[in-house]
């Protein structure tokens, strides 16, 4: 009787372990939940909102670049630019003012002046994608993700935010003439650099009325 | 106490066996100069033997022997390298997966034996690793896209062949590249394969699609050797003039542009990333702990515009 008692206890024992040990999940449920760890959308709502906008008023104004880029090229790209990692392609943000000279199917064509120089600018309208606007404020670091792709999700969030909310109502009132204000960013290549037909991609463009 | 008589030699032979491999593992590790072992996926495809020599190259100028492995595209051969690496004494190894998931175990068998581990180029899904070199793919075919959309005005058939599906970059250059592609939907994806990053079996694979979809305009692939066997299918079916876009800046493709047989490819740098891991290891070796996890390294579209710029597997001066 002892003996048997024992038997029990033992195999209950036994199959509370082996019933504790294993756990079942439907596959779609880990997938899901997976997915849930990082919401590329909501992190790029918040970097656009609370860290570039803010950022954008120190931008560097585009003729002033491009003079000290053409007179002493290190200096322009050690004081300007930032890029995440090794390579010569690195990002500017940049800002100016400038007088709109042609609406073209992919962009919009920019004639912009300080005082000492010009510069024929274009503004991209059609092909905002990349890591460009991600990556010119220098204000997010690739190791505080665990994914890459992660964090290729957040430069794809942030052109959609720009696409959706900058771009529209510029394209539908820009008209030849106009005086238009921009921030954007800008890449360039640090080994073959070339500073004709330069594009921006658009983070903030405003029109402006007075001319 | 009888029992005990018995055991005994049986386990001071064990413990003498113990002390003899314990010694016999210090003794290679600390005789002669210290040694790299340079892992990568495949020997079978010239970029990545232009990857492994550099490395091994470099860790040779550091100081260090350096022995390259070929894991031939196997996870189990790649497995057997890491296995004789650290027996053999190894002090770091500078690795070139196979597989983004499958190569984890090889990474943090190492990591417990406190051998420090860079990858390079390609990834693996743990932060097991010292430190990852790779190539900014995902940038890179973003770049090729906007190409890719501007060269058929926005419209046409195209074909995508993938490379190993276990592989981070074949994903990233694939997400990259449709992350523009997709937003025009006259620009039609009629057939998406794997071509396991291979030349034959890119040429095999697009002889196949070819039939049922004979009508393209372009094809995209995962990198050059697949373009390259493509561009031989292409030729074949009589279909030269369809745009072929590669990734990698190998040296058939950096021919192939400048013979307008290639659209595109997007160049890599691989002695960039192998010297960057070599030199991590070695600064790692002399006691530095702090390394990024990831470094990318930019990529750059190569066209007929700006072949002029570049050679094979890199920029020229």
């Amino acid at each position: 009787m002892k003996k048997t008692l024992k038997y029990i206890l033992g195999l209950a024992a036994l199959v509370f372990v082996a019933y504790n040990s294993v756990y079942f999940k439907k596959l779609d449920a880990v997938r899901a939940s997976a997915h849930k760890q990082f919401d590329a959308s909501a992190y790029a709502r918040k970097y656009y909102d609370t860290r570039l906008k803010p950022a954008l008023k120190n931008a560097v104004e585009i003729n002033q670049l491009l003079a000290l880029a053409r007179v002493d090229k290190e200096a322009a790209f050690n004081r300007h630019s930032h890029a995440l990692g090794i390579g010569n392609i690195r990002y500017f943000l940049v800002q100016g003012t400038g007088e709109i000279t042609g609406i073209n199917e992919n962009d919009v064509a920019v004639i912009s002046k300080n005082d000492s120089t010009q510069s024929a600018l274009k503004i991209a309208t059609e092909f905002v994608f990349g890591n460009a606007i991600r990556d010119a404020s220098g204000l997010i670091n690739l190791n505080e993700f665990s994914s890459t792709a992660d964090f290729n999700n957040v430069s794809a969030e942030v052109n959609k935010i720009v696409r959706n909310e900058v771009l529209p109502a510029f394209k539908s009132t820009a008209k030849k003439g106009d005086r238009v204000h921009f921030v954007g960013a800008i890449e360039l290549n640090r080994q073959h650099l070339k500073l004709d037909d330069l594009e921006i991609i658009p983070v903030a463009l405003n029109l402006i009325k007075d001319k | 106490m009888k029992q005990f008589f018995f055991r005994a030699p049986s386990f001071l032979l064990l413990l003498m066996l113990t002390a003899a491999f314990g010694f016999g593992c210090k003794s290679k590790r600390s005789d002669g100069p210290k040694k790299m072992a340079v892992i990568v996926s495949t020997l079978n495809n010239p970029w990545f033997v232009f990857l492994a020599e550099n490395a091994a190259a470099k860790a040779k100028e550091l100081g260090y022997e350096a022995k390259i492995f070929d894991s031939q595209n196997n996870t189990a051969l790649e497995t057997d390298h890491f296995e004789n690496a650290l027996a053999s004494g190894y002090s770091a190894v500078l690795f070139n997966p196979t597989d983004a998931d499958g190569s984890v175990v090889n990474v943090l068998k190492a990591k417990e034996a406190g051998v420090p581990v860079f990858c390079m180029d390609r990834e693996v899904n743990s932060d097991a690793a010292t430190s990852q070199i790779l190539s900014d793919s995902y940038s890179g075919c973003v770049a090729m896209g906007k190409y890719f959309v501007q060269q058929l005005n926005k419209k046409g058939n195209y074909v995508e062949l993938l490379g190993l599906v276990g592989d981070n970059n074949t994903w990233q250059r694939s997400k990259g590249f449709h992350s523009l592609v997709d937003y025009y939907p006259e620009l039609k994806m009629v057939a998406q394969q794997s071509a396991d990053f291979d030349r034959n079996k890119g040429m095999e694979v697009l002889e196949s699609i070819l039939q049922a979809h004979p009508n393209i305009d372009a094809v995209f692939c995962g990198n050059d050797a697949m373009a390259m066997g493509a561009y031989q299918a292409l030729v074949s079916a009589g279909k030269p003039n369809v745009k072929v876009f590669g990734f990698d800046g190998a040296e058939d493709a950096i021919t192939g542009i400048g013979e307008g047989k290639i659209a595109a490819t997007a160049m890599q740098f691989p002695k960039v990333m192998a010297e960057t891991a070599a030199v991590y290891a070695d600064e790692y070796l002399k006691g530095k702990r702090e390394f990024p996890k990831k470094m990318p390294v930019a990529v750059e579209l190569v066209t007929k515009e700006n072949i002029k710029d570049y050679i094979a597997y890199g920029k020229k001066d």
